[in-house]
């Protein structure tokens, strides 16, 4: 009787839990019937930790790389300074030897030093920048002139790094620093006679053969002439192109043909543009070599295809309806692309030709083929100066065998992504407040 | 009028009640005929109703009374459709100024992701049917009073015509067609896309329009075309199987399709 009641209970309950949730695969029972659906559940779970461990390795690789940016990069925000009794005296001024100054205040600090070896090892400690700066001094301030002053002097390249190293670890030689310039600068430093400061040059000079002078203003001014010529050359051929393949031209094997052109051109390797800008451009038309100017020409010829694409893709977007309802109130076909398609197509047009300008900012192969790659100083007058872009500077100073550079070159990356993230950013944001949700 | 050059030849003398008139219509889409010598009259300040199953027609009629059909590929036309007793297909017809005579509705609320304002004028601004902008502001009030919207939106004009609801948006649609003063509003289901309430304010908006305007109405709705028509044409296949009178139509069909199709047996 009891054992029956049980059973029944039993058979209840189990039916309870049924009714109450029936797509439950729990409450069926502990044993599990539907082994499909167990399998079908744990190839989910496999493809989701798939895709999350995917994440994980390429997210390590990009802070990995950061890291290793950054780490090698952020000592060149800072350069080093060696204070001196600097005096001005007037016959040395008056020959212009400021050179001769500066040797004289390091033998103050260091009388000991006699042997002609000895002297070059300890004159190279200043850079050789700093009797220009003095120079620059004294014109200004004529009143130094007889006077005795303690100066912050620039730190050579090679002193900067050993004295940037040696706060971090105690380490021994590093680079050029001979065993006896390496005892000046410890005196240095422990006499207080030695500091860091923002290195504002970084970012108001050019390139330089001294690596404690080389900044980046010349190569990012360079890259702007260069992005904004590709801009202007680059935007009305491409968003023409793309309203006349898309609004106008009837469907036909020509136009076809030239889609597929298009398509691949997006796909051509970056190289093969700046041949074609030595050949056609520099050879042919004879525009100035290494100029902002060719350099703006062929990255037009590399971003068109992805403006013309993201153009056709914006238009497209526009329903069919708003051109019919233009249409269908008297619009000319111009009036319909000018007056709606083209204006609702704004956002997605801005958003694809940001992205453009990102990969042109970004691109150094071409370059190199019409002369971009080139050392310059100066800051490009006009389209027609020679100029270099950010990307290419990166890519000298990584070649330049001096160690000074080496810092010089992870700085300016940590700069060309800085002006990276922006771009992008901008993109996101013109695409968030001016996209038309159909 | 609307044509460029004002011909004698082209125009053929209609009875004053016939707006618009087509003869032997056919329509051609890449050797496909979709319409088979169609013949209809269109008469003056009332609504004639379109009426037959999906894929018979009716759209690529309407498309042709004002040339919307030129934007499809492979399109042909031959026969002649007249309005005020010009052929609108022959080769100096202006399509710009056809289309500000004969307006058209489509079947989804289409409003330009442009302010309300803008909606209603950019007909007006493009045929300058207004010299300054005061007589401009005049015209979109009166135009979206015509509508019965005014009350509704006239403190928010400068908002985006997409953020009213789906009848508003029709209604600013049928605005938008009637601001250029056009002479026959086309209308393509202007209803299927909206609910009840809204369908019967645009029913009432077509009768009070109906005052002023010639309307051309589509419709799957055999109660709608009742309600608002006083013509009808019923398509079957890319024929007119039966038009006229619509309490004729609906009440003594004399073609047995009609009757079926009206009756509901098939459509």
């Amino acid at each position: 009787m009891i054992k029956l009641f049980e059973r029944r209970r039993r058979i209840t309950v189990q039916r309870i839990k049924k009714k109450k949730s029936p797509f439950i695969y729990k409450s069926y029972s502990k044993k599990p019937k539907h082994t499909w659906l167990k399998k079908r559940k744990a190839a989910e779970r496999r493809f989701k930790r798939a895709g999350f461990i995917a994440i994980l390795i390429s997210s390590l690789f990009l802070v990995s790389l950061v890291w290793n940016i950054f780490s090698s990069g952020h000592s060149a925000f800072t350069e080093t300074q060696i204070e001196l009794p600097v005096s001005f005296d007037a016959d040395l001024i008056e020959q212009g030897a400021y050179r001769k100054i500066i040797q004289n205040s390091l033998l103050d600090v260091f009388p000991k030093v006699n042997t002609r070896k000895e002297k070059r090892s300890l004159f190279v400690l200043i850079s050789r920048s700093a009797p220009y700066v003095l120079k620059n001094l004294v014109e200004q301030n004529p009143e130094l002139i007889g006077t005795k002053q303690d100066m912050w002097l620039l730190a050579s390249s090679a002193v900067s790094i050993f004295y940037k190293q040696r706060l971090l670890e105690e380490s021994n030689r590093i680079g050029n620093i001979n065993g006896l310039q390496a005892g000046w600068i410890t005196q240095l430093a422990q006499s207080k006679r030695m500091r860091l400061d923002f290195n504002f040059a970084f970012f108001t000079n050019g390139d330089s053969r001294e690596a404690e002078q080389a900044g980046v203003l010349v190569s990012a001014i360079g890259s702007f002439l260069t992005i904004l010529i590709c801009v202007l050359m680059a935007f009305p051929l491409g968003v023409a192109t793309a309203i006349y393949l898309e609004e106008f031209a009837p469907r036909s094997w020509f136009t076809d043909f030239i889609e597929i052109n298009i398509n691949n051109l997006a796909a051509v390797p970056s190289i093969i543009f700046g041949l074609l800008g030595l050949s056609i451009y520099l050879n042919f038309f004879g525009v100035p070599r290494s100029s902002s100017l060719v350099g703006g020409m062929v990255l037009a010829l590399l971003i068109l295809p992805v403006i013309v694409i993201s153009t056709r893709n914006a238009l497209q977007a526009v329903p069919q309806s708003i051109r019919h309802a233009a249409a269908a109130l008297g619009a000319t076909p111009t009036q319909v692309v000018f007056h709606h398609t083209l204006i609702y197509a704004l956002p997605g047009i801005m958003t694809g030709v940001i992205l453009g300008i990102a990969r042109a900012f970004g691109e150094t192969a071409p370059l190199l083929m019409i002369g971009m790659v080139a050392f310059i100083a100066d800051v490009p007058k006009g389209i027609t100066d020679p100029a270099t872009t950010l990307p290419v500077q990166v890519y000298l100073w990584a070649n330049n065998p001096e160690l000074g550079f080496v810092e010089k070159t992870a700085a300016a990356i940590m700069v060309l992504l800085g002006f990276m993230v922006l771009i992008n950013l901008l993109a996101v944001y013109v695409r968030r407040r001016y996209e038309i949700k159909w | 009028m609307i044509a460029k050059q004002k011909t004698v030849k082209t125009e053929v003398k209609t009875p004053n009640n016939i707006c618009m008139k087509t003869e032997s219509l056919s329509v051609f889409y890449n050797d496909e005929q979709a319409l088979f010598d169609v013949n209809l009259d269109i008469h003056n300040n009332k609504v004639t109703a379109l009426i037959g199953p999906s894929g018979c027609g009716k759209s690529t009629f309407m498309r042709c009374l004002n040339r919307m059909n030129d934007y499809v590929d492979g399109c042909r036309i031959t026969g002649k459709v007249r309005l005020d007793g010009f052929n609108i297909y022959k080769d100096n017809v202006d399509t710009i100024l056809l289309r500000q005579k004969v307006g058209m509705v489509f079947q989804k609320p289409n409003p330009f992701p442009k302010s309300i304002f803008e909606n209603v004028a950019y007909g007006p601004k493009i045929h300058k049917l207004t010299s300054n902008r005061d007589e401009l502001e005049t015209l979109v009030e009166k135009t979206l009073k015509r509508v019965g919207l005014w009350d509704e939106v006239s403190d928010r004009l400068s908002s985006p015509g997409t953020s009213l609801s789906g009848g508003q948006q029709q209604r600013l649609c049928i605005a938008r067609a009637i601001a250029t003063e056009p002479e026959v509003i086309l209308m393509d289901e202007p209803c299927s896309a909206l609910d009840p309430i809204a369908t019967a304010r645009i029913e009432e908006l077509i009768a009070e329009l109906e005052k002023r305007y010639t309307i051309v109405i589509i419709t799957h709705s055999m109660q709608q075309a009742e309600r608002v028509s006083d013509y009808t044409a019923f398509f079957h296949m890319g024929h007119i199987i039966e038009s006229g009178d619509t309490k004729t139509i609906f009440n003594n069909p004399k073609n047995q399709r009609t009757k079926d199709y009206i009756g509901g047996k098939f459509g």
